[in-house]
């Protein structure tokens, strides 16, 4: 197994807390962190996921400091130690 | 020139800054998106610092419901619009600059010529399609983008530099569904005064700015952190095809 360290910002943050340490099948995905992540908490999937199981295009994740694009997140693999921060954008004014 | 009233009224500041700076910020002018919870609070600060032209542009009336947030609109305002409350209240504030409050709403039409020649855009509105624009114009430009955002006791900012840093679309590439947000006077308050801070540090060249960086505050933790923010190469707006690629810009919009 290896485990990741998700930080959530915002809104995120009420639903899924701050920091989830979440442990991973070796070979697993940003997307597949995703799915993880969302069964950890109720309104979690309505959140980050569209209805067909893909992620809310609006959501900025972000691996190890560096952007990946929602509909590549299924093919950017993670690996030991890795910290993906995921964040909505915030609007109001 | 600052005249001895300006020297008096800003004296504490020209201890920061010194006499140059402060006759850079009497020459400037900025322009502010938007006259709400983070607007008011920007323009109060940027007002008093004596900066010399505030161009405040909004379209909205003053509702009730406004007013846990919006300090510059009071209960006897209810009902007139924002730009006529907030002109008046910011020329009380401080005479001695030019306050140009205009009722418009910025659209794609108008927003190049309501910016006009500022020298810094601030970016206190609601809402991402009309954040987009003011984006674009601060590209085509070349003004710098001072943005910030409030929900809740969140709240995030970012100092966008054109040619320099990623523009607001290289960090966030589309808006969220529109929604009620939360919002508390207090927050939008810290999230204004970052703004108004960038703002005076940038026109007087004091500091590091936020620049390449989102700040993101959090109230409930009373946590400020920051996440390092890169350009998109393929950033339809900023990565070079200026002239953003219309397919492009139109799905954009559509997400909105």
């Amino acid at each position: 197994m290896i485990t990741v360290r998700i930080r959530l910002f915002a809104q995120f943050r009420e639903i899924f807390g701050g920091e989830v340490s979440l442990p991973l099948a070796p070979g697993s995905t940003v997307a597949g962190a995703v799915d993880g992540l969302v069964s950890r908490a109720p309104g979690g999937k309505k959140a980050l996921l569209e209805d067909d199981g893909s992620i809310r295009e609006f959501v900025v994740l972000m691996r190890n400091g560096k952007r990946i694009e929602t509909n590549e997140a299924g093919t950017v693999p993670l690996a030991d130690g890795d910290e993906l921060a995921i964040f909505p954008p915030v609007a109001g004014g | 020139m600052l005249t001895d009233r300006e020297r008096t009224r800003y004296a504490r500041q020209i201890m920061l800054f010194g006499d140059a700076a402060q006759e850079r910020l009497k020459d400037a002018e900025v322009f502010i998106a938007g006259a709400g919870g983070l607007g008011c609070p920007v323009a109060v600060y940027l007002a008093v610092a004596g900066i010399g032209t505030i161009t405040l542009v909004d379209r909205d009336e003053i509702e009730l419901s406004n007013l846990n947030r919006q300090i510059l609109h009071w209960d006897r305002d209810i009902g007139r619009t924002k730009i006529r409350s907030a002109g008046e209240k910011l020329t009380e504030i401080n005479p001695d600059i030019r306050v140009m409050a205009i009722e418009a709403e910025i659209g794609e039409k108008n927003a190049d010529q309501l910016v006009g020649g500022a020298d810094v855009i601030v970016d206190a509105m609601d809402n991402y399609p009309t954040r987009f624009l003011l984006n674009e114009v601060a590209q085509r430009k070349g003004i710098p983008l001072v943005h910030a955002a409030i929900r809740g006791l969140h709240g995030q900012a970012t100092t966008i530099l054109p040619g320099k840093t990623p523009c607001l679309a290289c960090i966030f590439p589309c808006a969220p569904p529109e929604d009620v947000f939360p919002a508390l006077g207090a927050t939008a308050a810290l999230m204004a005064s970052i703004q108004a801070t960038e703002v005076i540090k940038y026109l007087t060249g004091t500091g590091q700015l936020l620049d390449g960086r989102l700040l993101l505050w959090d109230g409930g933790s009373c946590r400020m952190e920051e996440v390092a923010v890169a350009p998109n190469p393929k950033c339809p707006v900023c990565s070079g095809s200026r002239a953003a690629d219309p397919e492009t810009k139109k799905k954009r919009r559509k997400r909105q």
